[in-house]
C-alpha cells in the first residue's frame, strides 16, 4: 500500500500526470487531471490499480469561474485516491462513472441539484436531493447563489 | 349533548392517542420520543398510545424544522386529523427551526405552517421535558373543556 | 425486473416508532418484491451551504446536529479534518475521551438498533429490553457531557470537559452491567430458532455485491469484508488500543446483527482500555483563528459505517466548502439488491438491517400507483404487521420467547 508507488504508477502511465499527483500524507493523495483524460484515468484506477469503491464525489464552485469536481476513490480502505477535474463554470459538463461504479449515482445527481452540472450518460431516474418544484436554474451551493425563502403558507 | 361531549373529553384528555411524525428533524427528539415510551420514563402509564395512523389521533408530536419536501406532507396529514386535534412542536427545530433557520430548505418552525399547542424546547428535548410538556397540554385542555385550541 | 401487472406499492410517510420519512417504492408481483427504489432527500435541510456562511467553530455545533444518534461521529470527523488542515496537534487526552465518547456513541446506538430490529419483526419484549438497557449508556454520556444527545464534548483543538476519577468508576461499573445483558442477547441470537428463522436468509447481498455497491459498516463486515476504519485509517486514540474488527461470512440480516452484537462486546472492551490507558496532561490545544489555506479527507468510523467528510479552507474564519458523505447514502444502494426476489413481509427489517439513518443521508417518501399512476399511501406501520402476521402464519411466534425473556430479565 505504498503510497509513492501509486505515484509513480500513475506518473508513469499518463506522462500528463507528471507534477500533478500530491500525497498529502499517509493514505491521502490528491491529483488534478486534464477534463478531456479523466475518463481515461478513472478506468485505470478502478480496473488496474485496485481503487474499487468511490467513496463520494465533491462538487465545489471555487469562485473564480471555474468549478472543481473531486472523485473520491478508495483502495481497501486504507488508501484515498482524490482525482480532480476543472469545469468552466459557463458550461459544466462530465460524462457518467456509473458504468466503473454503479454507486457513482447518487452522487452525480447532487452535483446536477447543487451545483448544475451536467451529468452525461446518467440514467433516468428521481433528482436529489431537491423537490421536484425547485426552481430551474436555482444551484445552493454555486457561490453567487443569493438564496431563496422557501414559501410560507 | 353535554354528558356525552363531557364523557368524550375526559377520555381524550385521560388516554390521548399521539402520532408522531418526523419533519426533517435530526432524529435526536424522535429517538427522545421513543425513550419516553421505554421503560424508564414511561409515558404510557398516562394512557398515551402512539398510533399509526392520523385518523385515530388527538395529539400531533412534531420534530424538526419542516423541509420543504415535507411540508405539503405535513399538511395533508394534519388535515386528516379530526377535531379537535393539537399540534406539540417538540424540539428546538420544531418549535423556531433551531440551528437549521435560515437554511435554504428549511421554513423555519411547526408554526410556520401549522398552529402550535404546545412547545417543548431542548435539543433535544429530553424525554422528561416531553412528558412535562404533554401533562401541561393535558392539564390545560381540562382547565378549559370548551376550547378547541 | 419491473412488468406490467406488477402492482407497485407505495411506503407511507409517516411512521409510527422513530423512522424517518423515506421513499420506497416496491413493484410486487403477488407478495414477491420484483424491483424496488429508493428516493431520498426529505431531510436535506442545506447543511453544507449553512457551514459556508459560519465560522468553523458556528460550523461544528451545526454538524453535530446532522444525526442525533451519530452525532459525535460527524462532529469529530469535522474536527478532525479542521485540525489536520490547521496542523493542529490535539493531546493524547483529548483524543482519548473522543475516543470513549465514540465507543459510547457505537454502545447506544448498537442497543437503540437491536430494538428496532426486534420491532421491526414483531418481538417488542426486545425493544422494551434493550431501550431500558440503553439507558444506561444515556446516563454515562449525559454525567460525561452534560447532554444525552449532540454531547458538544468536542471544539476544534481538543474536547471542552475532562472526565474524573469517579466518573471512570462509573463507567467501568455500567460495562460490567452491560456486558452481562449484552451476553444475553448474544445467546438470543445465537440459540432461538424463531429468531434465527425471521432473519436468516433475509436481505442477502453477497459479497462481490457488497464491494460493487460500497457497502460501508455492519452491512458491509456481514459480508465478509472486514473494513473498518478504525483499524484501516486510524485516529482518534485507535492506533494504540486493542481491538477486533467483527466481521462474518452470512451475508443476510442475521449476519448484520451478528456483527452489531459483536461490536457491542468490543466497544466495552475499548471503554475498559480507554479508562485504564487514558494519559494525564491537557485536554486543548489553542487553535489559530484562521485556519490556513488546505483540503483534507477525514473519515470515521461511525456506527453505520464510514462517515466521510471533505473540507477546503481558503485561510479565513469561515470553510470554503465542507462536504458530508454519510455512511447510509453509501449502503442505500444496496437496498434494492437486497429486496430482490424477496417477500413483501420482509421488507420492513431489511431496510431496518442497514441501520437508516436518513437524516445523516436526508430522505424522502413518495408513493405511486403503476397501473393508474395515482398517488397512493400505505403507511410503513401496516406493511410492518402485515409482515408479522404473514410469518405468524409460517410459525413465526414471539409469544413464548416474550415469555422468557420476561423471566430471564425478572431480576437483571
Amino acid at each position: 500500500m505504498n503510497e509513492e508507488k501509486i505515484r509513480q504508477e500513475l506518473e508513469d502511465k499518463f506522462s500528463y500526470l507528471k507534477d500533478a499527483v500530491n500525497i498529502k500524507r499517509k493514505g491521502r493523495i490528491f491529483a488534478h487531471v486534464p477534463l478531456g483524460e479523466f475518463n481515461t484515468v478513472f478506468a485505470y484506477a478502478v480496473e488496474k490499480m485496485g481503487f474499487l469503491a468511490l467513496s463520494a464525489i465533491t462538487g465545489l464552485d471555487r469562485g473564480d469561474g471555474v468549478f472543481e469536481v473531486i472523485y473520491h476513490l478508495n483502495k481497501e480502505g486504507r488508501v484515498l485516491l482524490n482525482l480532480s477535474v476543472m469545469l468552466n463554470k459557463g458550461n459544466p459538463e462530465v460524462n457518467t462513472v456509473t458504468s466503473y461504479c454503479p454507486s457513482a449515482d447518487i452522487y452525480e445527481r447532487e452535483l446536477m441539484d447543487l451545483l448544475g452540472i451536467k451529468v452525461n450518460g446518467l440514467a433516468p431516474g428521481h433528482r436529489y436531493p431537491l423537490t421536484d418544484d425547485w426552481p430551474q436554474g436555482e444551484y445552493p451551493l454555486r457561490k453567487d447563489w443569493k438564496g431563496i425563502i422557501p414559501n410560507k403558507k | 349533548m353535554g354528558i356525552i361531549s363531557k364523557i368524550i373529553n375526559w377520555s381524550r384528555l385521560k388516554s390521548p392517542w399521539v402520532l408522531h411524525f418526523n419533519t426533517g428533524a435530526c432524529n435526536a427528539c424522535d429517538i427522545e420520543i421513543i425513550a419516553a415510551l421505554t421503560p424508564r420514563y414511561d409515558l404510557e402509564r398516562f394512557g398515551v398510545v402512539l398510533k399509526a395512523t392520523p385518523r385515530h389521533a388527538d395529539i400531533l408530536l412534531c420534530s424538526g424544522p419542516v423541509t420543504k419536501q415535507i411540508e405539503s406532507r405535513l399538511l395533508r396529514i394534519y388535515e386528516q386529523m379530526p377535531e379537535p386535534k393539537f399540534v406539540v412542536a417538540i424540539g428546538t427545530c420544531a418549535c423556531s427551526g433551531g440551528v437549521f433557520n435560515g437554511c435554504y430548505n428549511v421554513c423555519g418552525g411547526i408554526n410556520s405552517v401549522l398552529p402550535v399547542s404546545a412547545y417543548i424546547p431542548g435539543c433535544p428535548a429530553s424525554p422528561k421535558a416531553i412528558i412535562d410538556g404533554v401533562v401541561k397540554l393535558l392539564q390545560s385542555l381540562e382547565e378549559k373543556p370548551g376550547d378547541k385550541k | 425486473m419491473h412488468e406490467s401487472g406488477d402492482v407497485k406499492i407505495p411506503i407511507g410517510p409517516q411512521h409510527p416508532a422513530l423512522k424517518e420519512p423515506e421513499s420506497f417504492l416496491i413493484s410486487l408481483r403477488g407478495e414477491k418484491i420484483t424491483a424496488s427504489s429508493v428516493r431520498l432527500g426529505y431531510n436535506h435541510r442545506g447543511i453544507e451551504k449553512a457551514c459556508e456562511e459560519r465560522t468553523y467553530t458556528q460550523g461544528l455545533y451545526l454538524i453535530e446536529r446532522i444525526c442525533g444518534i451519530c452525532s459525535h461521529s460527524h462532529s469529530t470527523c469535522f474536527v478532525q479534518a479542521v485540525e489536520e488542515i490547521a496542523g493542529l496537534e490535539v493531546p493524547a487526552r483529548a483524543k482519548y475521551i473522543r475516543t470513549l465518547i465514540a465507543e459510547l456513541e457505537r454502545m447506544h446506538s448498537h442497543l437503540l438498533w437491536l430494538g428496532v430490529a426486534g420491532h421491526e419483526i414483531g418481538f417488542d419484549t426486545l425493544l422494551m429490553y434493550t431501550w431500558r438497557d440503553r439507558e444506561v449508556v444515556m446516563d454515562l454520556l449525559a454525567a460525561l457531557t452534560g447532554n444525552r444527545v449532540n454531547y458538544g464534548i468536542n471544539t476544534i483543538g481538543g474536547v471542552r470537559r475532562d472526565i474524573s476519577s469517579k466518573q471512570k468508576e462509573e463507567i467501568l461499573r455500567a460495562m460490567d452491567i452491560l456486558e452481562d445483558r449484552t451476553k444475553y442477547y448474544i445467546d438470543l441470537a445465537k440459540g432461538e430458532a424463531t429468531l434465527i428463522k425471521r432473519l436468516q436468509g433475509v436481505g442477502i447481498l453477497s459479497h462481490e455485491d457488497a464491494k460493487k455497491l460500497d457497502a460501508v459498516g455492519p452491512t458491509a463486515r456481514a459480508s465478509g469484508i472486514e473494513r473498518d476504519v478504525r483499524k484501516d485509517d486510524p485516529y482518534a486514540a485507535y492506533a494504540e488500543l486493542d481491538f477486533k474488527v467483527v466481521s462474518v461470512n452470512n451475508c443476510d440480516v442475521y449476519g448484520r446483527t451478528l456483527v452489531r452484537l459483536g461490536e457491542l462486546m468490543e466497544s466495552f472492551n475499548l471503554a475498559r482500555q480507554v479508562v485504564r490507558k487514558i494519559p494525564e496532561g491537557p485536554i486543548l490545544a489553542k487553535p489559530p483563528r484562521k485556519i490556513p489555506a488546505g483540503e483534507v479527507v477525514s473519515r470515521y468510523e461511525a456506527p453505520r459505517g464510514e462517515d466521510l467528510h471533505y473540507v477546503r479552507s481558503n485561510g479565513t474564519e469561515k470553510p470554503d466548502r465542507v462536504k458530508v458523505r454519510a455512511p447510509t447514502l453509501a449502503n442505500i444502494q444496496s437496498v434494492s439488491k437486497m429486496l430482490e426476489d424477496r417477500y413483501l413481509a420482509d421488507m420492513p427489517i431489511v431496510i431496518a438491517a442497514i441501520d437508516p439513518c436518513f437524516s445523516c443521508t436526508d430522505r424522502l417518501v413518495a408513493l405511486r400507483d403503476a397501473e393508474s399512476e395515482k398517488k397512493n399511501t400505505v403507511a410503513w406501520e401496516t406493511v410492518r404487521l402485515k409482515g408479522i402476521e404473514w410469518h405468524k402464519n409460517r410459525g413465526t411466534d414471539f409469544t413464548s420467547l416474550n415469555k422468557k425473556l420476561t423471566r430471564l430479565f425478572q431480576h437483571a
